[in-house]
């Protein structure tokens, strides 16, 4: 007995609290709702079946029904530019940001602090804002634009099909930039300052150090940034409802949006979750191809 | 999605600690609306007053956000836990009395001295039928017309405000002047309910319906939206706006035309700075078929109330305070037998008149259980023509095949 609580404390049995708590936490937070999410897409569901797991099989009628929508291709593609394009343009002006903060001129830390305020905001509020600067008639931007005499015309951001999908990625770039661009400053930050004068003295110009040095080193800060970003960027509701709802005619529609769309505007329970099954098959791609490409590497 | 779920079952969870009321001996009903969230309104007044007065049964009143109000319902109805009297936006109510999960009032209202459904006018009646029988009871009601700025039809020499659909096109291509940031018309085609509600009574207007939007005249009225789109008589941002800001270009003066509801009113008095007037809207031929959009609520009692004759008695309380409606809350009541009393405001009670009109001709969303489907059909179709990705005639068509689809 004794042995066993001593083992507690200290020792197989005390890993395996840990490791069980752990566990516990998943299954009960993550697990369970994926499964259940998994199994609904799988059901008929309807309001007198909404509170019961046990519900008609519907096999892939579902999956079926989702392809079948005419809107379903258009959504995909919105998917992946939203999601490219978002990444893109977090990642490559966070990165020039980190970048331009760690020449350490006076007061570089404090601005670099102050750019945390677009990641402090709630996504509401930044697609609020953006909604004013990105009005037709009114808006900020085609103020500026018009004043600077690059465009005669209105732009109608959130209303023309063209626009209105970039709209809502320039928005979500802004929100995501001070979260990329602080964590690629940690990244930086410890890359030891003797690589670069050792570099320095081989005759290495500014072009090669980056690419010889910060970028090699900086390899698993960029993986683990691209992933938060994919999610993060999958995951963004808020700046759709707010500047564009999907719309014109589903041109902003990505598949986050849609499987809420489905649930909470359409009550169509099953096809949301189907949807929602669907964007998580596309992030486990994701992430197995990402896991893959850095199996074979040493991490700094 | 982890999220949604997780949510889901909190609320479930939340719902079961709902049930454990304390027992009492009066009999408790539980009614669930919107009003009161920001202001006082009809379901919180007049819960508070009958319990005022009544002992034997009191009403356990609860907000609920607009935008959450039909999820809460479902969740709370799945897991045993609705509220006995709901108040709900018209277009929903078929989602649940169509699948019998409202009570079926048909005899109760036939031997109630306070409800009568000759009182109604038949739009909204009509929401709260299905197959024949009575599951609910209008509560009030809007609906949209045209209102126009007189100053600037007077600048323009046009004298009246546009009778047809046609005669709306050149008359908002007048109207407009860029050099004053005048747009000639504005209405609400955006991506959600709002864009429906605007678009479906000119369907209807061309002798359609929501089981059948491709007529030749519906094709033909998108057509004209488009003109006015495409014109600039109308800012293209009408395919984001809502209806409250869309109107409100309208009270500043930049458009010339509005198309929107008695809601505004109050609004209006303030903030234009100019005559204006309400018309009712224009109709595809001088004098031809009119309609209208259907807004409003109305109440249903659930089928599982554990207490149907009590909720029904606090239903009657709740209709027999119409009069009230008006005056006291600003909402047009749904009924013919009510007169609206004179506010003193010229404007306002001259567009009141027209708006009972109007009244007259509005139809429901539906009714129909999938009616959000239907609705996001219709404003996909809409906004896919009017930004040029498709045809009128092609857009409509597909929305009729999604829409055939739902309907069977």
């Amino acid at each position: 007995m004794s042995r066993i609580l001593n083992s507690m404390r200290d020792g197989v049995g005390f890993d395996l609290i840990l490791v069980g708590a752990a566990m516990v936490f998943l299954v009960a937070l993550a697990g369970l709702p994926l499964v259940y999410n998994v199994v609904m897409s799988f059901q008929q569901v309807d309001m007198f079946t909404l509170g019961s797991l046990v519900r008609p099989f519907a096999g892939f009628t579902n999956y079926v029904a989702v392809v079948q929508q005419p809107e379903f291709w258009l959504v995909t593609k919105n998917t992946l530019i939203f999601v490219f394009a978002s990444m893109a343009g977090q990642f490559i002006i966070g990165f020039a940001l980190a970048l331009f903060f760690a020449q350490n001129f006076p007061g570089a830390a404090t601005i670099r602090g102050l750019f945390l305020v677009s990641w402090v905001m709630p996504g509401l509020v930044v697609g609020g804002i953006w909604s004013f600067i990105l009005a037709g008639d009114y808006g900020v931007l085609n103020a500026i634009l018009k004043g600077l005499g690059l465009t005669q015309a209105t732009i109608f951001w959130k209303s023309d099909p063209n626009f209105s999908l970039w709209s809502v990625v320039i928005a979500n770039i802004w929100l995501g930039l001070a979260f990329n661009m602080l964590l690629l400053s940690v990244g930086l930050a410890a890359i030891p300052r003797d690589l670069y004068e050792a570099a320095e003295l081989d005759g290495a110009n500014a072009f090669q150090r980056f690419w010889t040095i910060t970028l090699p080193m900086m390899r698993p800060t960029i993986g683990a940034v691209l992933s938060l970003g994919l999610i993060g960027t999958l995951q963004q509701f808020d700046l759709f409802p707010a500047l564009t709802e999907g719309g014109p005619a589903n041109t902003s529609n990505v598949a986050g949006y849609w499987a809420w769309q489905m649930s909470f505007q359409l009550y169509d329970f099953a096809k949301g979750a189907t949807i929602s099954v669907m964007m998580f098959v596309l992030v486990l791609f994701a992430s197995v191809v990402y896991v893959r490409s850095t199996r074979h590497e040493v991490r700094g | 999605m982890k999220l949604r779920t997780l949510g889901l079952m909190a609320g479930i969870a939340l719902g079961a600690l709902g049930m454990a009321v304390p027992a009492m001996a009066q009999t408790v009903i539980k009614v669930w609306s919107i009003d009161g969230a920001n202001a006082p309104g009809v379901g919180d007044t007049l819960s508070k007053e009958f319990n005022d007065a009544n002992t034997d049964i009191q009403i356990d009143y609860r907000i609920i956000q607009f935008d959450d109000i039909v999820n809460e319902a479902l969740r709370a109805f799945a897991t045993g836990n609705a509220p006995d009297i709901i108040s709900l936006d018209n277009p929903d109510f078929a989602l649940f009395s169509s699948r019998g999960a409202f009570l079926d009032i048909t005899d109760r209202v036939a031997a109630s001295s306070v409800i009568k459904t000759d009182n109604y006018f038949e739009g909204p009646l009509n929401s709260v039928m299905w197959d024949g029988k009575l599951y609910g009871v209008p509560k009030y009601t809007d609906t949209i017309a045209l209102f126009y700025n007189k100053d600037l039809f007077e600048k323009a020499g046009i004298a009246e405000p546009p009778k047809t659909w046609g005669e709306l096109v050149d008359t908002a291509a007048k109207l407009t002047d860029p050099s004053t940031n005048t747009y000639g018309i504005t209405f609400s085609a955006r991506a959600g309910e709002e864009g429906t509600f605007q678009f479906l009574p000119w369907i209807q207007m061309a002798g359609g319906g929501y089981e059948n939007v491709n007529v030749p005249g519906a094709v033909e009225a998108l057509d004209y939206w488009k003109a006015m789109v495409d014109s600039k008589s109308a800012s293209q941002d009408v395919l984001s706006l809502g209806q409250w800001d869309s109107t409100g270009t309208f009270n500043s003066g930049n458009a010339a035309m509005a198309v929107s509801g008695p809601w505004e009113l109050d609004r209006m008095v303030e903030d234009a700075k100019f005559d204006w007037g309400v018309a009712l809207l224009p109709t595809q031929t001088e004098g031809g078929p009119r309609s209208s959009a259907l807004g409003g609520f109305n109440y249903g009692i659930f089928a599982n109330s554990k207490n149907p004759d009590e909720a029904f008695k606090v239903l009657e309380f709740f209709i027999s305070q119409d009069e009230r409606l008006f005056p006291d809350f600003s909402s047009l009541p749904a009924r013919n037998d009510i007169a609206l009393p004179e506010t003193g405001i010229a404007l306002k009670d001259a567009a009141l008149k027209v708006f009972q009109e109007q009244l007259q001709y509005a139809q429901p969303r539906g009714p129909h259980p999938e009616w959000q489907k239907i609705s996001k059909a219709i404003y996909d179709a809409m906004q896919a023509a009017l930004t040029g990705q498709m045809s009128a005639k092609d857009a409509l068509d597909q929305a009729q095949a999604t829409i055939q689809g739902i309907v069977g």
